[in-house]
Protein backbone atom coordinates (compact mmCIF):
# COMPACT_ATOMS: atom_id res chain seq x y z
CA UNK A 1 0.00 0.00 0.00
CA UNK A 2 3.17 2.56 0.51
CA UNK A 3 3.53 2.27 -3.56
CA UNK A 4 -0.35 2.79 -4.24
CA UNK A 5 -0.61 5.62 -1.38
CA UNK A 6 2.86 7.48 -3.08
CA UNK A 7 1.29 6.97 -6.28
CA UNK A 8 -1.72 8.83 -5.34
CA UNK A 9 0.26 11.48 -3.80
CA UNK A 10 2.21 11.47 -7.03
CA UNK A 11 -0.78 11.75 -9.38
CA UNK A 12 -2.46 14.54 -6.95
CA UNK A 13 0.66 16.76 -6.93
CA UNK A 14 0.96 16.55 -10.50
CA UNK A 15 -3.40 17.70 -10.52
CA UNK A 16 -2.41 20.53 -8.48
CA UNK A 17 0.75 21.47 -9.97
CA UNK A 18 -1.23 21.29 -13.26
CA UNK A 19 -3.81 23.30 -12.08
CA UNK A 20 -1.64 26.50 -10.48
CA UNK A 21 1.12 26.25 -13.47
CA UNK A 22 2.08 28.82 -15.44
CA UNK A 23 2.49 28.88 -19.32
CA UNK A 24 4.71 31.02 -22.04
CA UNK A 25 1.51 31.99 -23.61
CA UNK A 26 0.63 32.67 -27.13
CA UNK A 27 -2.81 34.57 -28.64
CA UNK A 28 -3.55 35.28 -32.34
CA UNK A 29 -3.64 38.90 -33.07
CA UNK A 30 -5.02 40.70 -35.81
CA UNK A 31 -5.06 44.42 -36.94
CA UNK A 32 -3.70 47.09 -38.56
CA UNK A 33 -0.59 49.32 -37.68
CA UNK A 34 -0.90 52.54 -36.55
CA UNK A 35 2.63 54.03 -35.99
CA UNK A 36 5.99 52.41 -35.90
CA UNK A 37 9.03 53.45 -33.73
CA UNK A 38 12.81 51.55 -35.07
CA UNK A 39 14.59 52.68 -31.92
CA UNK A 40 12.80 51.12 -29.72
CA UNK A 41 11.64 48.28 -31.68
CA UNK A 42 7.66 49.01 -31.44
CA UNK A 43 4.84 48.88 -33.80
CA UNK A 44 1.57 50.29 -32.35
CA UNK A 45 -1.14 48.43 -33.54
CA UNK A 46 -4.83 49.09 -33.06
CA UNK A 47 -6.09 45.25 -32.83
CA UNK A 48 -8.81 43.27 -32.62
CA UNK A 49 -10.52 41.58 -29.20
CA UNK A 50 -7.53 39.08 -28.57
CA UNK A 51 -9.59 35.95 -26.26
CA UNK A 52 -8.40 35.60 -23.06
CA UNK A 53 -5.79 38.34 -23.41
CA UNK A 54 -7.32 41.70 -23.96
CA UNK A 55 -9.90 43.53 -25.47
CA UNK A 56 -10.19 45.88 -28.91
CA UNK A 57 -7.76 48.30 -28.46
CA UNK A 58 -4.49 50.40 -29.46
CA UNK A 59 -1.30 50.37 -28.19
CA UNK A 60 2.06 49.79 -28.92
CA UNK A 61 4.13 46.33 -28.84
CA UNK A 62 7.90 45.24 -29.17
CA UNK A 63 8.38 43.27 -31.85
CA UNK A 64 10.86 40.68 -31.37
CA UNK A 65 12.67 40.38 -34.86
CA UNK A 66 13.94 44.38 -35.45
CA UNK A 67 13.62 43.71 -39.24
CA UNK A 68 9.64 43.63 -39.44
CA UNK A 69 9.68 47.31 -37.65
CA UNK A 70 11.63 48.10 -40.53
CA UNK A 71 9.01 46.17 -43.21
CA UNK A 72 5.77 47.30 -41.98
CA UNK A 73 4.45 50.78 -42.53
CA UNK A 74 1.20 52.57 -40.90
CA UNK A 75 -1.89 51.01 -42.78
CA UNK A 76 -0.85 47.65 -42.80
CA UNK A 77 -3.07 45.49 -41.60
CA UNK A 78 -1.31 42.48 -40.15
CA UNK A 79 -1.76 38.72 -38.08
CA UNK A 80 0.99 37.93 -35.63
CA UNK A 81 1.43 36.12 -32.67
CA UNK A 82 1.66 37.74 -29.29
CA UNK A 83 3.56 35.95 -27.29
CA UNK A 84 3.53 36.23 -22.88
CA UNK A 85 6.46 35.42 -20.91
CA UNK A 86 7.02 33.05 -18.47
CA UNK A 87 7.37 35.57 -15.92
CA UNK A 88 4.80 37.51 -17.43
CA UNK A 89 6.46 40.46 -17.29
CA UNK A 90 7.22 41.12 -20.67
CA UNK A 91 5.05 40.29 -24.05
CA UNK A 92 6.24 40.75 -27.44
CA UNK A 93 4.84 39.92 -31.06
CA UNK A 94 6.46 37.63 -32.99
CA UNK A 95 5.50 36.08 -36.57
CA UNK A 96 4.18 39.82 -37.75
CA UNK A 97 2.86 38.80 -41.26
CA UNK A 98 1.38 41.72 -43.26
CA UNK A 99 -2.09 40.41 -44.31
CA UNK A 100 -3.18 43.73 -46.51
CA UNK A 101 -1.25 46.54 -47.91
CA UNK A 102 -3.52 48.60 -50.09
CA UNK A 103 -4.06 51.01 -46.97
CA UNK A 104 -0.63 51.73 -46.07
CA UNK A 105 0.43 54.80 -45.60
CA UNK A 106 4.11 56.44 -46.39
CA UNK A 107 2.49 59.68 -46.20
CA UNK A 108 0.17 61.43 -43.28
CA UNK A 109 -3.20 60.17 -43.71
CA UNK A 110 -5.35 62.37 -45.57
CA UNK A 111 -7.55 64.75 -43.75
CA UNK A 112 -11.47 64.08 -44.48
CA UNK A 113 -12.98 66.29 -47.03
CA UNK A 114 -15.15 67.72 -44.61
CA UNK A 115 -12.68 69.45 -42.66
CA UNK A 116 -12.03 73.61 -42.72
CA UNK A 117 -9.49 74.91 -44.63
CA UNK A 118 -6.61 77.43 -43.28
CA UNK A 119 -8.80 80.74 -43.04
CA UNK A 120 -11.98 79.36 -42.89
CA UNK A 121 -14.09 80.51 -39.54
CA UNK A 122 -14.19 78.01 -36.70
CA UNK A 123 -17.34 77.10 -35.97
CA UNK A 124 -19.23 78.71 -33.04
CA UNK A 125 -20.53 75.42 -31.06
CA UNK A 126 -21.07 75.57 -27.48
CA UNK A 127 -18.98 73.45 -24.48
CA UNK A 128 -18.97 73.23 -21.39
CA UNK A 129 -16.24 73.95 -19.34
CA UNK A 130 -14.74 72.58 -15.93
CA UNK A 131 -16.41 74.85 -14.51
CA UNK A 132 -20.24 74.18 -15.88
CA UNK A 133 -19.91 77.08 -17.84
CA UNK A 134 -20.94 77.51 -21.42
CA UNK A 135 -18.42 78.11 -23.10
CA UNK A 136 -17.82 79.66 -27.24
CA UNK A 137 -15.10 79.90 -29.23
CA UNK A 138 -15.99 83.45 -29.92
CA UNK A 139 -15.42 83.86 -26.19
CA UNK A 140 -11.55 83.82 -27.23
CA UNK A 141 -12.03 86.56 -29.91
CA UNK A 142 -8.48 88.48 -29.68
CA UNK A 143 -6.71 85.51 -28.74
CA UNK A 144 -4.75 83.05 -30.41
CA UNK A 145 -6.12 79.57 -29.32
CA UNK A 146 -4.36 76.11 -28.88
CA UNK A 147 -6.92 73.48 -29.04
CA UNK A 148 -6.79 69.76 -28.92
CA UNK A 149 -9.17 67.31 -28.27
CA UNK A 150 -8.32 63.85 -25.75
CA UNK A 151 -10.43 61.77 -23.18
CA UNK A 152 -9.73 61.80 -19.57
CA UNK A 153 -9.50 57.91 -18.74
CA UNK A 154 -7.00 57.61 -22.27
CA UNK A 155 -4.72 54.78 -20.58
CA UNK A 156 -1.97 55.41 -23.72
CA UNK A 157 1.23 57.29 -22.34
CA UNK A 158 2.08 58.52 -26.30
CA UNK A 159 -1.64 59.66 -26.79
CA UNK A 160 -3.68 62.03 -24.60
CA UNK A 161 -1.59 62.13 -21.34
CA UNK A 162 1.21 63.19 -24.10
CA UNK A 163 -0.65 66.05 -25.16
CA UNK A 164 -2.13 67.15 -22.20
CA UNK A 165 1.68 66.81 -20.67
CA UNK A 166 2.46 69.19 -23.81
CA UNK A 167 -0.20 71.85 -23.31
CA UNK A 168 0.82 71.64 -19.45
CA UNK A 169 4.51 72.68 -20.22
CA UNK A 170 3.25 75.50 -22.74
CA UNK A 171 0.80 76.81 -20.14
CA UNK A 172 3.73 76.92 -17.96
CA UNK A 173 6.13 78.99 -20.30
CA UNK A 174 3.47 81.18 -21.21
CA UNK A 175 2.79 82.31 -17.95
CA UNK A 176 6.73 83.44 -17.54
CA UNK A 177 5.81 85.86 -20.21
CA UNK A 178 2.57 88.50 -18.88
CA UNK A 179 2.24 89.89 -22.46
CA UNK A 180 1.45 86.53 -24.09
CA UNK A 181 -0.88 85.50 -21.21
CA UNK A 182 -3.97 88.13 -22.36
CA UNK A 183 -3.17 87.41 -25.81
CA UNK A 184 -3.49 83.26 -26.05
CA UNK A 185 -5.63 81.02 -24.87
CA UNK A 186 -5.54 76.60 -24.57
CA UNK A 187 -7.99 74.36 -25.06
CA UNK A 188 -8.99 70.84 -24.39
CA UNK A 189 -11.63 69.21 -25.53
CA UNK A 190 -12.90 66.02 -24.48
CA UNK A 191 -14.67 63.45 -26.92
CA UNK A 192 -15.86 60.96 -23.86
CA UNK A 193 -18.82 63.63 -22.93
CA UNK A 194 -20.76 60.62 -20.47
CA UNK A 195 -17.64 60.11 -18.46
CA UNK A 196 -16.14 63.59 -19.12
CA UNK A 197 -18.30 65.81 -16.90
CA UNK A 198 -17.61 69.08 -15.64
CA UNK A 199 -16.01 68.02 -12.13
CA UNK A 200 -13.89 65.39 -13.68
CA UNK A 201 -12.55 67.62 -16.47
CA UNK A 202 -11.97 70.09 -13.67
CA UNK A 203 -9.78 67.41 -11.63
CA UNK A 204 -7.93 66.44 -14.48
CA UNK A 205 -6.98 69.64 -15.45
CA UNK A 206 -5.85 70.65 -11.64
CA UNK A 207 -3.24 67.39 -12.59
CA UNK A 208 -1.99 68.79 -15.00
CA UNK A 209 -1.72 72.66 -13.36
CA UNK A 210 -0.20 71.62 -10.60
CA UNK A 211 -3.71 72.02 -8.85
CA UNK A 212 -3.73 75.53 -9.42
CA UNK A 213 -7.16 76.71 -10.02
CA UNK A 214 -6.00 80.15 -11.49
CA UNK A 215 -4.47 78.24 -14.62
CA UNK A 216 -7.96 77.82 -15.88
CA UNK A 217 -8.38 81.47 -16.55
CA UNK A 218 -5.45 80.61 -19.77
CA UNK A 219 -6.33 76.61 -19.83
CA UNK A 220 -10.04 75.65 -20.81
CA UNK A 221 -11.09 72.07 -20.08
CA UNK A 222 -14.28 71.15 -21.88
CA UNK A 223 -16.90 68.55 -23.50
CA UNK A 224 -19.37 69.22 -25.87
CA UNK A 225 -23.24 67.89 -26.20
CA UNK A 226 -22.22 64.62 -28.76
CA UNK A 227 -24.14 66.43 -31.82
CA UNK A 228 -21.48 69.52 -31.71
CA UNK A 229 -18.53 66.77 -30.58
CA UNK A 230 -19.28 65.09 -33.96
CA UNK A 231 -19.86 69.06 -35.86
CA UNK A 232 -16.61 70.01 -34.20
CA UNK A 233 -14.64 66.56 -35.27
CA UNK A 234 -15.55 66.83 -38.22
CA UNK A 235 -14.39 70.47 -38.88
CA UNK A 236 -11.19 70.19 -37.46
CA UNK A 237 -10.60 66.53 -39.20
CA UNK A 238 -10.81 64.46 -36.04
CA UNK A 239 -11.11 61.02 -36.29
CA UNK A 240 -12.73 59.39 -32.98
CA UNK A 241 -14.95 56.20 -32.79
CA UNK A 242 -15.37 54.09 -29.09
CA UNK A 243 -13.92 50.36 -29.35
CA UNK A 244 -15.45 48.68 -26.59
CA UNK A 245 -14.63 51.01 -22.97
CA UNK A 246 -11.72 52.97 -25.11
CA UNK A 247 -11.86 55.75 -27.63
CA UNK A 248 -9.89 55.49 -30.71
CA UNK A 249 -9.11 58.45 -32.07
CA UNK A 250 -6.63 60.40 -34.10
CA UNK A 251 -4.23 63.63 -32.85
CA UNK A 252 -4.76 66.52 -33.93
CA UNK A 253 -4.30 70.00 -32.80
CA UNK A 254 -5.22 73.10 -34.02
CA UNK A 255 -4.45 76.51 -34.05
CA UNK A 256 -6.93 79.38 -34.35
CA UNK A 257 -6.35 83.21 -35.19
CA UNK A 258 -7.11 85.66 -32.90
CA UNK A 259 -9.78 86.48 -35.56
CA UNK A 260 -11.51 83.00 -34.76
CA UNK A 261 -10.11 81.22 -37.93
CA UNK A 262 -8.09 77.93 -38.75
CA UNK A 263 -4.28 78.92 -38.68
CA UNK A 264 -3.11 75.84 -38.63
CA UNK A 265 -2.90 72.32 -38.56
CA UNK A 266 -1.19 69.41 -36.81
CA UNK A 267 -2.01 65.98 -37.00
CA UNK A 268 0.96 63.28 -36.78
CA UNK A 269 4.29 65.32 -36.10
CA UNK A 270 5.27 68.32 -34.07
CA UNK A 271 7.40 69.35 -31.51
CA UNK A 272 6.27 71.05 -28.37
CA UNK A 273 8.70 74.00 -29.52
CA UNK A 274 7.41 74.17 -32.62
CA UNK A 275 3.55 74.41 -31.13
CA UNK A 276 4.66 77.28 -28.62
CA UNK A 277 6.27 79.14 -31.47
CA UNK A 278 3.37 79.23 -33.54
CA UNK A 279 1.14 80.27 -30.63
CA UNK A 280 3.32 82.80 -30.05
CA UNK A 281 3.69 83.91 -33.21
CA UNK A 282 -0.16 83.91 -34.22
CA UNK A 283 -0.77 85.40 -31.04
CA UNK A 284 1.81 88.13 -32.17
CA UNK A 285 1.34 88.91 -35.64
CA UNK A 286 -0.51 91.85 -37.46
CA UNK A 287 -4.34 91.35 -38.19
CA UNK A 288 -3.70 91.82 -41.62
CA UNK A 289 -1.04 89.29 -41.94
CA UNK A 290 -3.61 86.90 -40.20
CA UNK A 291 -5.94 86.53 -42.82
CA UNK A 292 -3.40 85.72 -45.41
CA UNK A 293 -1.56 83.14 -43.04
CA UNK A 294 -1.42 79.81 -45.05
CA UNK A 295 -0.43 76.84 -42.30
CA UNK A 296 0.81 73.08 -43.60
CA UNK A 297 -1.71 70.86 -44.00
CA UNK A 298 -1.53 67.78 -44.06
CA UNK B 1 -12.03 -4.22 -3.04
CA UNK B 2 -11.17 -6.67 -0.60
CA UNK B 3 -12.25 -6.05 2.96
CA UNK B 4 -9.14 -5.33 4.19
CA UNK B 5 -8.52 -2.45 1.95
CA UNK B 6 -11.38 -0.17 2.91
CA UNK B 7 -10.42 1.12 5.96
CA UNK B 8 -7.32 2.62 3.65
CA UNK B 9 -9.98 3.55 1.50
CA UNK B 10 -11.37 5.78 3.38
CA UNK B 11 -8.32 6.97 4.97
CA UNK B 12 -7.46 8.20 1.20
CA UNK B 13 -10.20 10.08 0.61
CA UNK B 14 -9.85 12.01 4.01
CA UNK B 15 -6.46 12.78 2.77
CA UNK B 16 -7.45 13.63 -0.60
CA UNK B 17 -10.22 16.33 0.70
CA UNK B 18 -7.76 17.55 3.00
CA UNK B 19 -4.89 18.29 0.80
CA UNK B 20 -7.36 19.95 -1.83
CA UNK B 21 -8.68 22.06 1.22
CA UNK B 22 -5.01 22.84 2.31
CA UNK B 23 -3.16 23.59 -1.12
CA UNK B 24 -6.55 25.23 -2.93
CA UNK B 25 -6.52 29.10 -1.12
CA UNK B 26 -2.94 28.99 -2.44
CA UNK B 27 -3.41 27.61 -5.90
CA UNK B 28 -6.53 29.81 -5.82
CA UNK B 29 -4.31 33.37 -4.66
CA UNK B 30 -1.72 31.84 -7.46
CA UNK B 31 -4.09 31.86 -10.04
CA UNK B 32 -5.82 35.43 -9.17
CA UNK B 33 -2.20 36.38 -9.00
CA UNK B 34 -1.31 35.13 -12.45
CA UNK B 35 -4.42 36.73 -13.77
CA UNK B 36 -3.41 40.09 -12.23
CA UNK B 37 -0.05 40.00 -13.54
CA UNK B 38 -1.33 39.36 -17.13
CA UNK B 39 -4.10 42.41 -16.53
CA UNK B 40 -0.51 44.38 -15.17
CA UNK B 41 1.13 44.20 -18.48
CA UNK B 42 -2.02 44.88 -20.53
CA UNK B 43 -2.90 47.69 -18.27
CA UNK B 44 -0.26 49.07 -16.34
CA UNK B 45 3.00 48.57 -17.39
CA UNK B 46 2.72 50.66 -20.28
CA UNK B 47 3.09 53.63 -18.12
CA UNK B 48 4.46 51.80 -14.65
CA UNK B 49 7.36 50.03 -16.37
CA UNK B 50 8.37 52.48 -18.95
CA UNK B 51 11.33 55.05 -18.58
CA UNK B 52 11.58 58.70 -19.99
CA UNK B 53 7.94 59.26 -21.13
CA UNK B 54 7.09 62.53 -22.35
CA UNK B 55 4.95 63.30 -19.99
CA UNK B 56 4.27 65.68 -17.01
CA UNK B 57 5.36 63.31 -14.17
CA UNK B 58 6.72 59.79 -14.63
CA UNK B 59 4.47 57.40 -13.35
CA UNK B 60 5.94 56.02 -10.05
CA UNK B 61 7.38 51.94 -10.33
CA UNK B 62 5.31 49.29 -8.54
CA UNK B 63 7.51 47.38 -6.85
CA UNK B 64 7.45 46.75 -3.51
CA UNK B 65 4.41 48.99 -3.04
CA UNK B 66 2.73 46.54 -0.69
CA UNK B 67 6.62 46.91 1.22
CA UNK B 68 5.88 50.77 1.08
CA UNK B 69 4.01 53.04 4.15
CA UNK B 70 2.38 55.14 1.74
CA UNK B 71 1.66 55.23 -1.89
CA UNK B 72 3.44 57.35 -3.89
CA UNK B 73 0.31 60.51 -3.11
CA UNK B 74 1.03 60.11 0.36
CA UNK B 75 -1.74 58.19 1.29
CA UNK B 76 -1.56 54.77 3.48
CA UNK B 77 -0.75 51.92 1.46
CA UNK B 78 -4.24 49.74 1.94
CA UNK B 79 -6.23 47.70 -0.41
CA UNK B 80 -9.09 50.28 -0.47
CA UNK B 81 -7.03 53.09 -1.20
CA UNK B 82 -5.28 51.03 -4.09
CA UNK B 83 -7.99 50.44 -5.20
CA UNK B 84 -9.63 53.35 -5.39
CA UNK B 85 -6.23 54.82 -7.21
CA UNK B 86 -6.81 52.28 -10.00
CA UNK B 87 -10.54 52.64 -10.41
CA UNK B 88 -10.70 56.59 -9.89
CA UNK B 89 -7.40 57.48 -11.02
CA UNK B 90 -5.00 59.99 -8.94
CA UNK B 91 -3.08 63.02 -10.31
CA UNK B 92 -2.22 62.74 -14.10
CA UNK B 93 -3.25 58.67 -13.95
CA UNK B 94 -6.58 58.05 -15.88
CA UNK B 95 -9.15 56.35 -14.73
CA UNK B 96 -9.97 52.46 -15.18
CA UNK B 97 -13.40 53.54 -14.33
CA UNK B 98 -15.92 50.88 -16.37
CA UNK B 99 -12.72 49.22 -17.57
CA UNK B 100 -11.48 46.98 -15.15
CA UNK B 101 -14.36 45.04 -13.11
CA UNK B 102 -13.99 44.39 -9.64
CA UNK B 103 -12.72 40.80 -9.86
CA UNK B 104 -10.24 42.14 -12.15
CA UNK B 105 -8.97 44.80 -9.58
CA UNK B 106 -8.96 41.88 -7.11
CA UNK B 107 -6.68 40.50 -9.16
CA UNK B 108 -4.13 43.45 -9.73
CA UNK B 109 -3.92 43.54 -6.01
CA UNK B 110 -3.03 40.23 -5.63
CA UNK B 111 -0.05 40.46 -7.87
CA UNK B 112 0.87 44.03 -6.68
CA UNK B 113 0.80 42.40 -3.43
CA UNK B 114 3.59 39.72 -4.41
CA UNK B 115 5.54 42.36 -6.54
CA UNK B 116 8.61 42.61 -4.75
Amino acid sequence: MTLRKLAYLSLMATVLAMACRSGHKHYALRGQVMDKNSATSEITVNHEEIPGFMPAMTMPYKVKDPAVVEEVEPGDKIAAEVVLNDDGKSYWLEDVRITDESARKSTPPPAPSERLDVGQPVPDLPLVNQDGKTIHFSDFKGKAVLLTFVYTRCPMPNFCPRLSSQFARIHDDLAKTPDLIAKTHLLTVSFDPKYDTAPVLRRYGLAYLDNDTSGFAQWDFASAAPGDLRALANAFGLLYFEQGNQISHSMDIVLISPAGKIAKYWATDWTEAELEDALRTEATAAPARQTVQTGRLQ
Amino acid sequence: MSRHLVPYVRWWWLLVVASVLAIWPTCRDRQASQRGEELFQQHCAICHEASNLDLKKQPPKLEGLFQSKTLPSGAPVTDEQVRKTIINGIGTMPAFDQRLSTEDVNDLLAYLHQLK
